[in-house]
């Protein structure tokens, strides 16, 4: 049984709009699990279920098998680090990250000795008495983590606790905010709508639309095994077509052309994907099968590549070659499809 | 050209502040004069009208009364409400404008309206006692006053950190006290300010509401400027202003004036 | 939030103003409708009658007329203080608002010093051999209505100064580096975009010129009633207390139609 859980949880505002419908989710101990989709699509409400903001109108969370679904939020004993750090403005940053400890009756000495230790490893210590409003974006964003974690928090919980900080801030948090949560081994749930941030921490992740989870799984195997297209064009995938299967691997396009690929699906038909920079881009091509002819129409510089926007008798096709290879546009190319980058889904 | 408009604004501009300060500085100075009825400029010079007021007994307890009148009455107003602003900025419920309309319909009801209803409903035809009708009276006058402030000061609070307060530990309660008060402290203070000093000094509503020995100050003030014309009106002017200069001083040193022109 | 606790909160305040203002309104100024008469029958005799009509035209006169003295003396004036910056801005802003926290009594007595038969201005203009007899000053509707101006002229200072310190510095540059002097500017700019808090103030100082009770009792006298101190002398005075109730009601009328004109008025500015 895993560690947390949510079952076929139902979230409507207003007895008619539904934000989550059915969403299930199973967590095993210790891991960071990320929620990832863009705005509206229900990951902030799930969160928020998880924390005891919102009570579902179905379904259950459990926790080390208890159910926790009714319990009001002051008892749960979950850590919560918002976008907005929410820092109490009042206190100082040792009075912010004692404020939890305080409210369980701890001894004085006891408090002073958690919360120092916690200063220290979020490199805080010497802030202790400093105000948040004396603080930077950086620094305010270690306080929060560092009150949300001193209470030695069952699940530690995320809102987009990156998105106010400037990129290269960023990019050295999120490696702190992995780092700590191994070492603490503690639970955490992380949301976000940047793939990136969330593909490089995560054990897992859960790519959400609309109230649901489209999939479920490694970050490597999401990237590598898309299973539907929402899920493949967040991960990177721009160019899709449809494809009929006329025997084991084979495929038919939608133009006629062959089209092999490395797997077997099982399904008569389905979704061809690749991404831009799996084509392989020539002035003339001698294959019949895995290659489409097309048009250059628009050429971008990305640095260490031209992005090409091709017409193609399958629709327009991105690609994506290396800058020694420069094709003008109005130029006729032939666009190779390597049959071990084709994904189906 | 420019310049002589600048200095006709500035002349124009100096007159009003001349017009608005030059009747309250010869209030100041009649203060001070020897002579039994009021005269401008002054003879002689004398603090006699101060000790005069301090000695008076009317004035004392009317002083008494209309002190404690404000402490119960903004109290009152506080006690009602904060938790009433508090539900109306926490919330979306699409009631919630017009709820706070009615909080603030006090307004629309002249002062000496109020008195009037209050002293015909509660003291003749239920005959409560007077001083009943003048606590309420008070306190709906001054709670507009305090859901204004506080209610401006909530749309500035981040209520986000109440919901970290709760999941840390705290039930609603507590984080109430803990956390939102701590940070909505100015707003509590400017209201509370506000709220005394209306009480204090408002006239309609205790215009009706007096009785036998029950009289707030400004009432005997203008009793007593009725009847006799002599420096002590003046003196306890003076007084009036100081404690206001005082309490100015005051907000300005812990929260800036601007809290007070809303 | 959860309904029961929303309710907690907001229902004692509701019931204290339902119970000691809606309620004891509604009993004091029904009896003012009908009985034995035509509905509005006290109201058309109110109307009807040359005092009350006389009462009621000059507290609305005195109402408009104030108004209009506190816009032309605030709004110049509101203009110079929302141009200035730091410490002098807030000397004068401090010198605005002092009145206002100041008890209405004293701001009253400070012309009855300055009106009286005695007073500065008479002692002053005798001393000049303007005048050979003191001048009536006090006890007339002149010195009502300054006493109302010298009393609401810094609440519309402090609103215009509010709205126009919201107009943004660089409009009026931008209208200078178009040719606009600097009235010019003030007219096409600065008076538009301070529309709002002239109503805003406009409307708080004529809702507060007609329902004024100390100044017009202290300055006015008996023969100069307002509507506010018409209340009073039928209530105490002649125990009429449903004459009373019809004045009452009359003034939160009017209170609320000058407020609802504002706001529709206001609207349709917004519409521009």
């Amino acid at each position: 049984m895993s560690y947390a859980s949510l079952e076929n949880i139902q979230v409507s505002y207003d007895g008619r709009t539904k934000v989550l419908e059915g969403l299930s989710l199973d967590i095993e101990r210790g891991e960071l699990v990320s929620l990832l989709g863009s705005s509206g699509c229900g990951k902030t409400t799930t969160l928020r279920v998880v924390a005891g903001f919102i009570e579902p109108m179905g379904g259950a969370f459990r926790l080390n098998g208890k159910d926790l679904t009714r319990t009001p939020v002051h008892r749960r004993n979950f850590g919560l680090v918002f976008q907005s750090y929410a820092l109490f403005p009042h206190l100082t940053v040792f009075d912010n990250v004692a404020f939890g400890l305080r409210l369980r009756k701890l001894s004085s000495g006891d408090i002073r000795k958690r919360v120092e230790a916690m200063l220290e490893i979020t490199d805080l210590s010497a802030f202790a008495g400093r105000y948040p409003k004396q603080m930077s974006g950086g620094q305010r964003q270690r306080v929060a983590l560092a009150r949300a974690l001193v209470i030695e928090p069952e699940l530690l919980l995320l809102d987009e606790p990156l998105s106010n900080l400037d990129a290269k801030l960023r990019l050295g948090m999120r490696v702190e905010i992995k780092r700590l949560q191994k070492r603490l081994g503690i639970t955490t749930i992380f949301v976000t709508h940047d793939q990136e941030e969330c593909f490089s921490i995560s054990d897992r992740v859960a790519i959400m639309n609309k109230g649901a989870i489209e999939q479920f799984d490694l970050p490597e195997a999401i990237y590598s095994h898309p299973v539907n297209e929402f899920v493949a064009r967040f991960v990177g995938f721009t160019n899709f077509f449809d494809l009929a299967k006329v025997g084991p691997g084979r495929f038919r396009d939608s133009h006629g052309g062959e089209i092999e690929v490395g797997v077997d699906p099982g399904a008569e038909s389905c979704v061809g994907a690749i991404r831009p920079e799996d084509i392989e881009l020539s002035g003339s091509s001698a294959e019949r099968r895995n290659v489409v002819p097309g048009i250059v129409e628009v050429r971008t510089f990305l640095g260490q590549s031209y992005q090409y926007e091709l017409s193609t008798n399958l629709g327009r096709l991105v690609a994506n070659a290396p800058k020694e290879q420069a094709f003008e546009p109005g130029t006729r190319v032939f666009a190779r499809f390597p049959s071990e980058r084709i994904v189906l889904c | 050209m420019a310049a002589k408009r600048q200095l006709g604004l500035t002349a124009f501009s100096a007159a009003v502040f001349l017009f608005l300060a030059a009747p309250l500085a010869i209030i100041a100075v009649t203060s001070f004069g020897e002579a039994s009825t009021i005269r401008f400029p002054i003879q002689g010079f004398t603090f006699k009208w101060f000790g005069a007021v301090f000695a008076s007994r009317s004035f004392m307890s009317s002083l008494g009364l209309s002190l404690m009148l404000a402490v119960y009455a903004t109290l009152l107003a506080l006690a009602i409400g904060i938790p009433a602003s508090y539900a109306l900025g926490k919330t979306a419920f699409r009631h919630n404008t017009a709820l706070r309309s009615l909080f603030l319909s006090p307004i629309f009801v002249p002062g000496i309206v109020v008195g009037y209803a209050l002293f015909k409903f509660l003291v003749i035809e239920l005959r409560m006692p007077v001083l009943a009708g003048l606590l309420m009276g008070h306190f709906l006058v001054i709670l507009p006053y305090v859901i204004r402030v506080v209610g401006a000061s909530l749309e500035q609070f981040d209520f986000s950190i109440e919901e970290v307060a709760c999941s840390l530990g705290c039930n609603r309660a507590q984080a109430f006290v803990k956390v939102v008060l701590p940070n909505i402290g100015s707003g509590i203070v400017a209201a509370f300010m506000l709220a005394f000093l209306n009480s204090f000094n408002n006239i309609p509503v205790s215009m009706f509401l007096s009785g036998p020995g029950v009289s707030t100050f400004p009432r005997t003030l203008i009793s007593y400027i009725e009847y006799s014309y002599d420096p002590s009106v003046s003196a306890i002017s003076v007084l009036l202003m100081a404690v206001t200069v005082a309490l100015m001083y005051v907000v300005e040193k812990t929260l800036g004036i601007g809290s007070l022109a809303k | 939030m959860r309904r029961s606790l929303y309710v907690s909160l907001i229902a004692p305040g509701l019931l204290l103003l339902a119970a000691f203002l809606f309620y004891p309104l509604i009993v004091v100024l029904a009896p003012t409708f009908g009985s034995g008469g035509p509905f509005l029958g006290r109201y058309i005799a109110f109307f009807g009658d040359p005092y009350y009509l006389r009462v009621f035209a000059r507290t609305v006169r005195i109402g408009l007329v104030a108004t209009m003295v506190c816009v032309i003396l605030g709004l110049p004036t509101a203009y110079y203080i929302s141009r200035r910056s730091g410490r002098t801005k807030s000397i004068l802003m401090a010198v605005s608002i002092f009145p206002l926290l100041t008890n209405s009594v004293v701001r009253a007595f400070a012309w009855i010093i300055i009106l009286g038969r005695e007073g500065v201005v008479n002692s002053l203009l005798l001393a000049l051999k303007w005048i050979d007899r003191p001048l009536t000053l006090l006890y007339t509707e002149f010195s009502i209505l300054v006493g109302t101006v010298y009393l609401f002229l810094p609440l519309m200072l402090v609103t215009l100064v509010g709205s126009m310190d919201n107009i943004e510095e660089d409009v009026t540059e931008a209208a200078a580096s178009l040719g606009a002097s600097r009235f010019v500017a003030f007219m096409k700019v600065v008076f538009p975009l301070s529309l709002p808090g002239i109503l805003v103030g406009g409307v708080l100082v004529f809702t507060g010129a007609i329902t004024a009770y100390t100044t017009p009792t202290l300055l006015g006298g008996n023969r100069n009633m307002l509507l506010a101190t018409l209340i009073y002398q039928r209530a105490m005075s002649l125990s009429d207390w449903t004459g009373a109730g019809v004045i009452a009601l009359v003034m939160i009328l009017m209170t609320l139609a000058v407020v609802k004109g504002m706001q529709d008025f206001a609207k349709r500015l917004d519409r521009r």
